[in-house]
């Protein structure tokens, strides 16, 4: 779309590479993780400016939100990075990667802006086949029905990553909440009124997608934020044991349950019919919801140093 | 200057720019800030070239989507590992620490 940048949005742009310029070449790690969070809530509002709704409402939770909390749980735990003189001593190396960086910089930039300005993509095509899709909304019908392939894989590297932060958790056990802990009031206060509200807001996200920006993995972060900020205040924030195996898992298997009963008894792989596309999709979403949550909630949990968490027998 | 130009060119400096100091950065939780601005830089690409339709383009739109998901995981994971190699070996029950264990 051929519009002229506006103040707002060179202020924008400006904003974006000043905060990503003090993210990476301020000395500290406190530093660098609050100007990555800086970041992350202006591109999210970048996103919105650029007609791309589904996107900045994940970015606005996972970048400022769980990405954030990993990253300032990280540097709260170290601090300091461990002694080591810089990777690049002279200056020769400097301005060798400066030019090579600047050099492609440039040839990346030329490239693109070479494209024509307005295109149609495959905008129109998606529009075609939205009324057979089982929802409304072009962003979701791509997501879930036409690349529905992509996000069983993606679904698929969020359980293994889960697993595998699980796996990494100091001394092999998930820490859970200790029973007294010393939760600063506004925090408690903010969480209880929070938490039921976002608990509500994620489940109508999940529905709204099939008919406007939302979707479960819009939902399923939020709730993932919400498990986190329950996980910071000493309240039981995940499912026990197996079920929360259950929960990492069920996400991927229920994906390949739907591929192999359409792979083998449907038209194909990941091929749904109209008349039973809607309801296959929100069933999904609903499970691939959980999932997510479940998944990315974990990593936080499992790999908090957070002294409110202490490393006990999780309950078999 | 269009809207379209501006953004292109702000991802792709900051898409090189970041991976530069990915490759150089020796400290580890930086380099994975450095990671997830540089795949912030390449999503600027992809949606500003999404942007150019009428409306916009969902197939690039659902691959940012699930490219954001899926960095966050990748964070998290990253961020674990990174935890394991920075500890100091008292601080945490390593494999070696459980050989009185089945």
């Amino acid at each position: 779309m051929m519009m002229a940048a506006t103040a707002f949005d060179l202020v924008l742009v400006l904003a974006l590479l000043a905060s990503a310029g003090l993210a990476l070449f301020l000395p500290r790690r406190s530093t660098a993780a609050v100007m990555f969070c800086v970041f992350g809530v202006l591109l999210a509002t970048l996103w919105a400016r650029m007609a791309a709704p589904d996107v900045a409402l994940a970015e606005a939770i996972l970048g400022a939100g769980v990405t954030g909390a990993l990253l300032i749980d990280a540097v709260t735990a170290h601090p300091k990075a461990p002694d080591g003189s810089p990777a690049v001593r002279r200056r020769t190396h400097w301005l060798a990667i400066a030019t090579l960086a600047a050099v492609i910089a440039v040839g990346i930039a030329a490239a693109t802006l070479a494209l024509p300005d307005s295109a149609p993509g495959l905008a129109e095509a998606v529009e075609e086949r939205l009324g057979s899709s089982g929802v409304d909304h072009p962003v979701t019908a791509v997501l879930l029905n036409f690349r529905g392939y992509d996000t069983l894989l993606e679904v698929a590297l969020l359980a293994i990553a889960a697993l595998a932060v699980l796996s990494l958790a100091p001394g092999g056990e998930m820490p859970v909440a200790a029973e007294a802990l010393d939760v600063p009031a506004p925090l408690d206060a903010l969480t209880r009124l929070i938490v039921p509200v976002v608990v509500l807001f994620a489940g109508w996200l999940l529905v709204a997608g099939s008919t406007r920006p939302g979707g479960a993995f819009q939902s399923g972060v939020l709730l993932a934020g919400a498990m986190i900020l329950l996980a910071l205040t000493g309240r039981p924030a995940l499912p026990p044991g197996s079920w929360l195996r259950l929960a990492l898992v069920a996400g991927v298997g229920s994906y390949l349950a739907l591929s192999g009963l359409t792979a083998s008894g449907g038209r194909g792989l990941l091929v749904l019919d109209e008349e039973w596309a809607g309801f296959a999709i929100l069933a999904l979403e609903t499970v691939l919801t959980a999932s997510i949550a479940v998944a990315l909630a974990g990593v936080f949990v499992a790999s908090s140093r957070s002294s409110r968490l202490t490393a006990r027998e999780a309950p078999r | 200057m269009t809207r379209l130009d501006v953004v292109l060119a702000c991802g792709a400096v900051l898409a090189v720019l970041a991976t530069a100091r990915l490759l150089t950065e020796r400290d580890l939780v930086r380099a994975v800030i450095a990671l997830n601005i540089a795949s912030g830089g390449v999503m600027m690409v992809l949606i500003a070239i999404a942007s150019r339709a009428e409306l916009a383009d969902p197939v690039p739109q659902a691959m940012v989507l699930t490219g954001i998901v899926i960095t966050a995981a990748v964070t998290g994971l990253a961020l674990a590992l990174i935890r394991r190699i920075e500890a100091e070996p008292h601080d945490e029950a390593g494999p070696g620490r459980q050989d009185d264990e089945p």
